[in-house]
Order: C-alpha cells, then structure tokens, then sequence
C-alpha cells in the first residue's frame, strides 16, 4: 500500500511539472495552450539527441533544451498568437492545436517513429524506500517542480518583469497605458512556460525511461487535467493538483486495474470541479472571461443565404451522390457525418457560448445504442437510427447536467472530462458493451428492407440526415429559443437577470448537440460495421470543436464547409504522403489567422 | 406565437420537400447509386497492384515502417521471376495512421482503381475492419496479414487472413507458462486483441490447473504501471506473463526489474529491433510466441528469404516483416495460378491448397475455408539471448 502511494507521489512530480508551465501559460496569457504536450516532446527528443546520439552530459544538455524551447516559445507567441490577440481567444487556442500537430509529427519526421530508452543523464533506480527504487533522477525533479514554483512565485509577485506580467493577464490595456511593453510581456511569459515544458521533458524522459516522439499529446492532456485540479492560473495549485493526480491514480489503478485508468483520471477531475469548481488552489475570481462569449458573438455574424439559396445548395448535396465516384463518394460520408455532428455544436457551442471538448462521448453513446439495438434486439435501422440519437441526448445530458454551473474555461475542461468519462464507461460496461473488443457485425444501414451497399447510397442517406439537421439548426437559431441562447452566450449574467434560467437552456442546447452527435456515431457505426471504445477518442472531439471555429461558430452552414476543409484536406494532401499531417496543421494556422471570425461569418462591425 | 409556428411550418414543409425529392431521386436514378466499381474489376495495362493500407506516420509508424521492408523486397522477388501472369505487379501505398475514419475513406479510392487486384493492411483490426465492407462490396480480396483477431474474417467471403489465429498462440503460451509455474501473474494491454487473447490464454491456464493469483489490464498509453505491477509482485507469482507489444512490453519489464526489485522469470515483449533496444538487458530470458525465427528456422524459403533480407537491409527480419513478405507472396501465387484480376485471387483463395508459407516448419499451406483463415501454422516460443530472440527449448 505504502509502496503504491510513494510511486504514485512520484509519478505525482512528473505530473506537477508539466502542470506549472500550464498554469503560467494561461494565468498570464489566458490562452490554453495545446502545444504544450508537444513542447514537452520537444525537450524530451531533443535531450535524447544530444544525450544518446552525441553523448553530452547533464548540463550541456539542459542548456541546449532550454536554448531550443526558448526560441520556439518565442516563435510560437510572436508567429501565431500575438497575431490573434485581443480578439478571440478561442483562435489562440485552436492555433495552438494546430502548431502542436507541427511538432508532433514534425519530431516524427525527424527522428522517426520508435520508442527508444532516454539517456541516463542522471542516476535513475539508484535509491530505495518502501519497497520501490527510485532515482537521483526523481528527488531532483520533485525537487525541481517545487523550486521552480517557489522561484515563478517570488518572481511573479516581486519581480518588475513578473509584475508586469501579472498585470498584461489582468488588463493588458491598462497595462499598456502604464507603460507596459505588453508585446515584450507576452513573448517573456510564452518562452519561460516553453523552457519550463522543455525542462520537464527531460525528466519526464528521466521517469519514463522509453520514450517516443508522439508522447506530447497525452502528456500534455494529463498535465491539463492535473492544472485544473490545482486550480487554472494557480502556480501552486499545478504542483498541489499535480501531485493528487498521481496518488489518486496509483490508489485507484491497485483497486481497479489500468483498465479503469481513464475512469480514475477524469473521473477525479469532474468530482474536483462539481465539488471546487474553481480547482483546489484556484481563487474563485481567477477566471474573469469566457473564452468565446463578446467575442465570436460581438465580432462575428454568421452569413445567411436567402431561402433559395439554402434550396439550391440542398439540391446540388442530394445531386452529388449521384455523379461522385466511389473515393469521392467515401470520403463524402465522413464529412457529411462530421458535419452532422458539427452543426449540433453551433447551438451550444456557438450560441450559447459554451466551448464543449468532449463531443466523442455523444458520438460513441449513438453508435453503441444504435448497434446494440440492430445486432441484439434487431431493430430496423431507421428506427435505431432516431433512437440513437435520443439516447444519446438523454444519457449526455443527465451526464452533464452539474456542469452547467461551471464557467469560463472549466466548462471545456469538464466536457473533455465528461467526454473521456462516457468513453470510458462504454468500455467498463464489458456485458453490453464487450467492451475493448468492440462490436463487429453491425449491419449496413436498410431503408424500407433495401441495404444500402455502395459509398454512393451511404452518402445520399448521410446528406439526407445532414440537411435535415441543417434546418433544424437554422430554425432554431431563428426561433425564440434561439434568441435565448444567443443571450445567453452574449451575457449570462444579464440573462439570469431578465429571468431566464440559464443552466436549463445551456442543458437544452447542449441536448440538441448530443441527439445530433448520436445520428452521427449511429451512421458511422453502420457504415464501419466495426466499433470499439478506441475510435471515440480525444481527437475526434478536438476535431468536431474545430469544424465549427474554422467555419464559424455559429454558423450551421460554415459547419459543412469547415468539415469540407478538415476532413478533405489530409486527403487532397496525399500528395505529399511524408508531411500530410505537417501541412494540415499550417494549413489550420494560415486559416485561423487570416479569417478569425470564421470562413462562413462574417465581422458584424462591416456590416 | 403565429409567426412561430409559420416558421415551424415553412421547416416542416421544407423538411418534407427534402425528403421526398431524395426519395424521389433515389427511386428513380437507383443505377447511379451502384457505384463505379461494378464495370471497373478487370484491369487494363501492364500492371496489376495490390493496395496497402499501413500506417507510414502516427502512434503506429514503426510497425508501418517494418511491413514496407517486407512487402517492398516481396514485390522485387516475384517481379525478377516474372511478375503475375506476364503483368508486373505493383503496391500502392496509402497512410492510413491506422485510424480507422482514413480508412473508410481511403477504401472506396482502392475499390476503384481498377488495378488493383487485392488489398492488404492494415496493422490494427478496428482500422482494417472499417475498410472491410467496402472491399467485401466490390468484390476485392482484403488480406489482413496482420489481423488476428478471430472476428476479422466475419465481415464477408472477401475477407481472408493469413495470420495464425490469436486462439492457437495463446495456447502454446499458456503451455509454456504451466511448464514453468503453478502460480502466475498476467498483465494485458487493455485492447480489441490483448482483451481477447487473455481470454484464450486464461481458459488454456485453467485447463493447464495453472493458478492466476493477479490479473489487470493496462492502457495502451500508460507511463506509470507501478500501480499494477506492484501488486502483481507481492502476489508472489512463480512467472510474470504479459500479454502486449513491444514498448508497453519494455515498460513493464524495466518497472518490474528497475523499479520493482523483481527477480523472478518473466513471459513477455514483441520480436521488434525496438523491444529489444528499449528494454536493453532487462529483456534477457524474456520468453514470447511467434511464428518464425530468422535465427532458427529450418523452413527452406524462409532462409532464404532471411539471406535476402539481409542484403537488402543489412539486418535480420522478425514476425512482422516476414509475415508483409508472405502477405505478398501469397497473392502473387494466388494471381500465376489463376489469372491476376479480382476474381482470380478469390477463386485462387478458395481452391489452391499450396500457398507458400515462410513461418514454422511447413513450407506450404490452405486456408479453411469456413473460417478464411489459415489454421496449420503452429506458433513457436522465442526468448531473448544475449540481446537476440532465438527458440526457446524448455
């Protein structure tokens, strides 16, 4: 028992490390920043390099990673965010996404795919207590974790340049007023939370002991979750939340098994946010904007095409099917599925103003019930099909329900949490579900006892489901309730103050998003015949999210076209098979940065 | 309130409209909804292709990386002996990061090259799977060289494999196990095919009366299995069996001996370059099953299939390249003895008893042909020696 807490303590400060440049990160830029996990690599790959391949010691070592990330912090803040500032953070965060993609398959390229043993720069497994070896490795990054929190500490709250930073996160017009070189400010903030990931990199490759050039991503995702825990924006908070994290899932992973690891990480992280919405360590007043709200909603409008227009464009889909060849027709089903999805997001996500990461858990409740009721109880599919949808809705929704008094950022993380949650449970519940095995055999989709057998018919119904949530959506946004939601995305506190309960409303639209979401895993369940819980991951929500930001949040129609762009690309992008994945994240930048508002939107200050 | 339920109208009616114009299309323009494939299966030229569907980039690139040896140096060898049916054959790669959302988009653009004769890849069965219904459509052979999944086959009379079922291996390892131990822990990586074959090899231990007095599964993405190893140790097993790949494999090994103290034997790893190198000396004595060792084959073909290996790449094949290699191999033989279009190689696949085979000690072999999979090939045991995996006597 002892033996399982201390490693898991020491797993903790692999954790906490990672968790303090987040905090930084965010606290002084408010930007969430999903290249982190991938600056983290950066470190890790580029200490093996110098350690491995050219043998350096130590030192040299940490001052060649801390050279590097510096200068890509820098990059990364000058290059791709400072052009975003001010206007929507939300683009920041998706340009982070983007840059992240770079450096993951980028440090791919370069050093190729294996995992491979990290250095032993300093002496791992060399110590014992309670049963379990440890290294110099691991008391010099616990160490580490809490000098650097100390040391950020004094120099936020003593320092002039650590000041100045506090002060561009709290009103960076203000600051710039009191003379603040507020641009100097920001690439300061970015290159220490850079060199900070680098650093960690390193022991994290320390602790490790194998590593990989595409571990960023998940480090990075548990490094999010551990800051949230602690509290966004509280340096301390990253090394408490941290160091939780690990106990907690080393004490759950010897009750339950890593099976339930998912369960055990997210899980804790939604009770924490129910029971502390702001973080253990947060201050409840930490986060003072919403992420999307006054900024989408004020700067952007959604472009609208007279009736005849939305006609002509629904015809011209139901044609395509027609006169599209089969790899066309293919890769149509997967946008028209995305998009489906997609265009539910515009409600809560768009609208109402709630950013939701987690829209795989929607999508994987559709396809499971929609296949279970085919492949068991033999249901026709059109039947299963609506009933997908509807259970999704319902099961997503009781789910949800206690984060709708969150705000701000925690929303988006408790959707990432409650996401991974649903997933999760799919896989737990082994009797219905079989679990990791997955369902096979799940039948073609039959309309009125024809099966629908080519890419061709597929697509048609794909379209036929697509357009018919395009008017829903779009008379929704037109109607009362539509009009609600956008007050609320517009100001949820006047809101409440004109009487409108706004967790219900929230909880409304998120449900139209989930019965969508449940269409959309329900035709992919029947199109692949094959699911399991392992489709349904982070980067299917991350994508959905993306569709709708690129097009423009709240426009059903730029819905389409974002799913047109992401879920084509890769493919169009065949031509350069080496770095498909490379251009597809410069391609996500270069569109983020020159039309913020949205490629289907446009700024309601032009008219 | 009129106004609002006008619009509900004008959406109900449009909804309607909708509906009943893609009924209307669908009943009356049917022939355009069959897709291009129908006309499309016999080729044209002088060049016949298999599709390869593999993951080049992402999570699972190393393995992509060792199937391209094998299929690349397969391809070489039948066209130097004269190609398939006086055609020279060809691979079409596609990268697939075996996700299966690029998969069901990738399948379609196969299915229709008429070119392409048969498909084979890709390295995970819910990748593969999501291609399978599109090729079972069009009549393509989908050869899953590399899924052992039981169910793989299940999605029609298209879909073969040639990968010894996971059924068989875990048997051989269970037996292996009870040899050495009466109590043992098992940990299995928490996936489609880790989930299944522990199941095989716990039904095969309890037959053994071989006793697991731990057992958890772990994520594929775990970097701390302290929290399950621990337990599995002080469950003071006679053998740690783990049942997984290669860099989970590592991970658990180095944890167990580095971290864990443990000294005990240990069942488990993945005969890649990878495993051996991540795990470093901590993988001595480390026992796991296979079908082929290029150290210690006496299959005739598969020594020289090694030798040629070697001077194309200048180090030794393991599981993955040997069975790219056969993959090939296989359709290529099934294309000279009928004739290299689609229906050939499923006719090939359903009547030649002969296929060469480069894994165990037989040199041929013929499929089942209820299951579609190939049920002759007894895997063996391999453990690491000296920083190599030879065959294990025990």
């Amino acid at each position: 028992m002892i033996d399982t807490l201390f490693s898991g303590l020491i797993h903790g400060g692999a954790y906490a490390l990672v968790a303090v440049g987040v905090s930084l990160i965010f606290g002084v830029t408010n930007v969430v920043n999903f290249a982190q996990g991938s600056l983290v690599a950066v470190g890790m790959m580029l200490a093996w390099y110098c350690g491995s391949v050219l043998g350096w010691p130590l030192i040299p070592v940490v001052l060649a990673v801390v050279v590097v990330t510096a200068a890509l912090g820098w990059l990364i803040n000058a290059g791709v965010i400072a052009p975003l500032e001010g206007r929507k953070p939300i683009a920041a965060l998706l340009a982070t996404i983007g840059v992240g993609q770079i450096l993951d398959n980028g440090l791919q390229l370069i050093f190729g795919a294996r995992t491979r043993p990290f250095p032993k720069l300093l002496a791992t497994s060399n110590l014992q207590a309670f049963g379990v070896r440890f290294g110099t490795s691991d008391v010099v990054m616990i160490v580490f974790a809490v000098l650097a929190m100390a040391g950020l500490w004094a120099f936020l709250t003593y320092g002039k340049a650590g000041r100045a930073i506090r002060a561009t996160a709290q009103d960076p017009q203000a600051a710039l007023q009191m003379g603040i070189p507020v641009k100097r400010i920001r690439n300061l903030a970015f290159v220490i939370g850079a060199v900070l990931s680098g650093i960690a990199g390193i022991f994290i490759g320390l602790f490790n002991a194998n590593i990989n050039p595409m571990n960023g991503g998940s480090i990075g995702l548990t490094a999010f979750v551990a800051a949230a825990i602690g509290g966004l924006g509280s340096i301390p908070g990253a090394v408490v939340g941290g160091l939780v994290l690990g106990v907690v899932e080393a004490l759950g992973v010897f009750w339950f098994g890593d099976g339930a690891h998912d369960l055990i990480t997210f899980g804790a992280l939604l009770i924490i946010l129910i029971t502390r919405p702001q973080g253990l360590l947060g201050a409840s007043t930490n986060v003072t904007s919403e992420p999307m709200t006054g900024t989408f909603l004020a700067g952007a409008r959604p472009i609208r095409l007279p009736w005849w227009g939305n006609l002509v464009l629904a015809l011209a889909a139901l044609a395509t099917p027609f006169i599209f060849s089969d790899y066309l027709a293919g890769i149509g089903t997967q946008i028209a599925v995305y998009a489906i999805a997609a265009v539910g997001l515009t409600l809560i996500s768009g609208s109402a103003g709630q950013t939701i990461l987690g829209l795989a858990g929607p999508v994987a409740l559709g396809a499971y019930a929609s296949a279970l009721l085919t492949t068991q109880l033999h249901w026709p599919f059109l039947v299963a099909l609506l009933c997908a949808g509807i259970i999704a809705a319902i099961c997503a929704c009781v789910l949800t329900f206690p984060a709708w008094k969150l705000s701000g950022h925690y929303v988006a993380i408790a959707t990432i949490g409650l996401g991974a949650v649903m997933v999760a449970l799919i896989r737990v519940a082994e009797p219905l579900t079989h679990g990791s095995l997955g369902i096979t055999g799940i039948p073609f989709p039959t309309i009125f006892g024809s099966p629908l057998n080519t890419p061709q018919k597929i697509y048609l119904l794909d379209v036929a489901v697509l357009i018919a949530a395009l008017v829903i959506v779009m008379r929704i946004q037109r109607a009362h309730l539509g009009h609600v939601f956008d007050a609320i995305g517009s100001d949820q506190e006047a809101s409440e103050a004109i009487g409108v309960r706004t967790g219900a409303y929230k909880a409304l639209a998120y449900a139209i998003a989930a019965f969508l979401a449940g269409l959309a895993g329900s035709l992919l369940a029947h199109q692949y015949t094959y699911i399991d819980p392992t489709i349904f991951n982070s980067n299917m929500s991350l994508l959905i999210l993306t569709i709708i930001v690129l097009g423009g949040m709240n426009s059903p129609l730029g819905a389409v076209l974002g799913s047109i762009i992401l879920i084509g690309a890769p493919e169009l992008l065949r031509v350069v098979p080496e770095a498909r994945i490379l251009a597809y994240g410069a391609l996500l930048i270069i569109v983020i940065m020159f039309r913020p508002q949205g490629l289907f939107a446009r700024n309601a200050t032009k008219g | 309130m009129t106004a609002q339920w006008k619009n509900w109208k004008t959406a109900i009616r449009s909804v309607l409209a909708a509906t009943a114009a893609s009924a209307l299309l669908t009943g009356t323009a049917a022939c355009g909804l069959g897709g291009d494939t129908a006309g499309a299966a016999s080729a044209q030229g002088d060049t016949v292709n298999i599709g390869v569907l593999y993951p080049k980039t992402g999570q699972y690139a190393e393995y992509g990386r060792l199937f391209k040896q094998g299929l690349d140096l397969a391809v070489e060898e039948v066209n130097e002996s004269g190609g398939v049916g006086g055609k020279t054959l060809g691979l079409k790669y596609f990268d697939t990061q075996s996700d299966p959302k690029q998969d069901a988009s990738v399948a379609p653009k196969l299915a229709s090259d008429p070119s392409v004769i048969a498909v084979v890849g890709d390295y995970a069965s819910p990748a593969s799977a999501a291609a399978s219904p599109t090729f079972q459509q069009a009549g393509l052979v989908h050869y899953g060289f590399n899924n052992s999944s039981p169910t793989f086959t299940q999605t029609g009379d298209h879909v073969w494999s040639p990968a010894i079922g996971t059924d068989s291996y875990e048997r051989v390892y269970a037996d292996a196990a009870a040899k050495k131990a009466k109590k043992i822990s098992v940990v299995y990586i928490e996936n489609d095919w880790g989930k299944q074959a522990f199941e095989y090899f716990k039904e095969q231990a309890a037959r053994n009366g071989t006793q697991i007095v731990y057992e958890s599964s772990y994520l594929p993405d775990s970097t701390d299995l302290s929290p399950i190893l621990i337990p599995a140790r002080d469950a003071d097993p006679d053998l740690i069996v783990n049942i997984g790949y290669g860099p989970d494999g590592a991970l658990v090994i180095n944890t167990l001996r580095d971290k864990l103290g443990y000294t005990g034997p240990f069942f488990g790893g993945q005969e890649t370059a990878e495993f051996l190198d991540v795990a470093g000396k901590n993988a001595e004595g480390a026992v796991i099953t296979g079908s082929f060792s290029a150290e210690g084959t006496k299959n005739k073909g598969a020594q020289e299939f090694v030798k040629a290996f070697n001077e194309k790449y200048g180090n030794n094949p393991g599981n993955f390249e040997v069975t790219a290699y056969q993959a090939v191999k296989d359709l290529a033989y099934a294309a000279n003895a009928t004739e290299p279009t689609r229906e050939g190689i499923q006719k090939a696949l359903q009547t030649v008893k002969d296929f060469p085979l480069y894994q165990g000690n037989e040199t041929t072999f013929s499929f089942d042909q209820k299951t579609r999979r190939a049920p002759d090939i007894e895997p063996i045991l391999l453990v690491v020696k000296d920083g190599k995996f030879v065959p294990y006597e025990d």
